[in-house]
């Protein structure tokens, strides 16, 4: 028992465990197979249940050991070979941090196709988009029209008419401002005006607004004067509705008509 | 010049616990007239809301085009304490509650320079005073 003592004074380390499992373990299974092929029964034998005890604790052992292989590897490596005054052989192996699943195989496979498509830049697809793709072009059509005949509706040309032709009563007034369009307040009127009653703030006007409100027709009554072709053809279905374009402005670039700077007169 | 045909209603009204006061939009309706004056405003927003009319604020009077609507807004704080603590100073000074000093921009540049040539405690004694004494 003394000797028995003296091994186990610092405890009993994993290793030692392990080997002394696996020892019993051994031991106990050679008892069973010599009892068989005696031909005598193994009923009840007690080693069965040392058997078993000894097979969970090397089950348990197993994790642990897993774990442990990569280092008890490196160091019978070392042992073996000799080299362990060189400290850049214990340095990290980046081969093994590669995921050896199943996955690995398609990766690579994308990785080289990407490359050989270089030259064109595609941006990434981040941004929910409207599909379009169901629609067909007589839907479409469809669609425009009706646009088309909402705005020839409510143009500046059909409300004089309607006020002019039907008995309902003039609304004055009211609707100036930041009323100004047909269906009321325009969305920018809208959004500064729910802005300013949150906030408790007043916004300071920009120069178009005080523009607009000192001169009001400036820029947009010719237009609506002349431009009433379009609207009213399509009420009739006569014309398909053109694309809307805006007005274009004086180039005021660089150069002017004659090819050179346009100098502020003093 | 007609008067009290005038409406007020106030919309989104929210009592802010925040900065112990109520606050509104105050919408006043005035066909036919100029837009109301802000001091009639509060003495009727303090009939509706039975507070005194010296915790009433208002302020940010538009009057929408053509006239006839005026949209502001107003704030009604608990006590008068609360309203010196967190209302800006230049409405405070609106309702005679503050008063700005009235030392020029000018001057306090000279004095803070005056003050630089100067060390210690003999800054404070380099007044506006004395070195005007001095100038003259």
């Amino acid at each position: 028992m003394e000797y028995i003592s003296i091994m186990f004074m610092q405890g009993l380390s994993f290793l030692e465990l392990k080997y002394h499992t696996l020892l019993s373990y051994l031991i106990n299974l050679s008892h069973v197979v010599l009892r068989k092929v005696s031909g005598a029964s193994i009923y009840n034998e007690p080693c069965i249940d040392r058997l078993v005890e000894l097979r969970t604790v090397l089950e348990r052992l197993r994790p642990i050991d897993k774990r442990l292989k990569y280092q008890i590897d490196k160091l019978v490596k070392t042992a073996v070979t000799g080299e362990s005054s060189d400290a850049s052989s214990f340095r990290a192996n980046p081969d093994n941090m590669v995921s050896k699943l199943d996955e690995d195989a398609d990766e690579n496979e994308d990785e080289d196709a990407a490359t050989e498509k270089k030259s064109v830049y595609v941006p990434p697809k981040l941004a929910p988009v409207r599909y379009d793709g169901d629609e067909s072009a007589a839907s479409r059509q469809e669609k425009l029209l009706e646009r088309a005949k909402r705005r020839a509706l409510s143009s500046a040309m059909v409300r004089e008419l309607r006020e002019e032709f039907l008995d309902a009563p003039t609304e004055l007034g009211s609707r100036v401002d930041s009323g100004a369009g047909p269906s009321g307040p325009s969305k920018e009127d809208r959004e500064r005006q729910e802005y300013e009653e949150t906030y408790f703030t007043r916004l300071p006007e920009t120069k178009d607004k005080r523009k607009k409100r000192k001169l009001p027709t400036i820029g947009s009554l010719a237009n609506e004067l002349t431009n009433f072709e379009s609207d009213f053809r399509v009420l009739e279905g006569e014309v398909m509705p053109t694309k809307k374009r805006k007005s274009s402005k004086k180039p005021t670039g660089k150069k002017g008509k004659k090819g050179f700077k346009k100098r502020k007169s003093r | 010049m007609t008067e009290g045909t005038a409406t007020i209603r106030t919309r989104k009204f929210m009592s802010n616990r925040l900065l112990n006061r109520k606050q509104m939009v105050v919408d006043v309706i005035h066909p036919g007239q100029a837009s109301i004056a802000k001091t009639v405003i509060r003495e009727k927003l303090a009939k509706m809301y039975k507070a005194p009319a010296d915790t009433i604020f208002v302020f940010g009077f538009k009057t929408a085009f053509g006239g006839g609507k005026t949209t502001g807004f107003g704030l009604i704080y608990d006590t008068l304490d609360f309203a010196k603590k967190f209302e800006p100073k230049y409405r405070l000074a609106r309702h005679g509650l503050y008063e700005r000093p009235k030392t020029t921009r000018k001057q306090r540049k000279e004095r803070k320079n005056r003050m630089k040539k100067v060390r210690g405690t003999k800054k404070t004694k380099v007044g506006a005073a004395a070195a005007k004494k001095g100038k003259k």
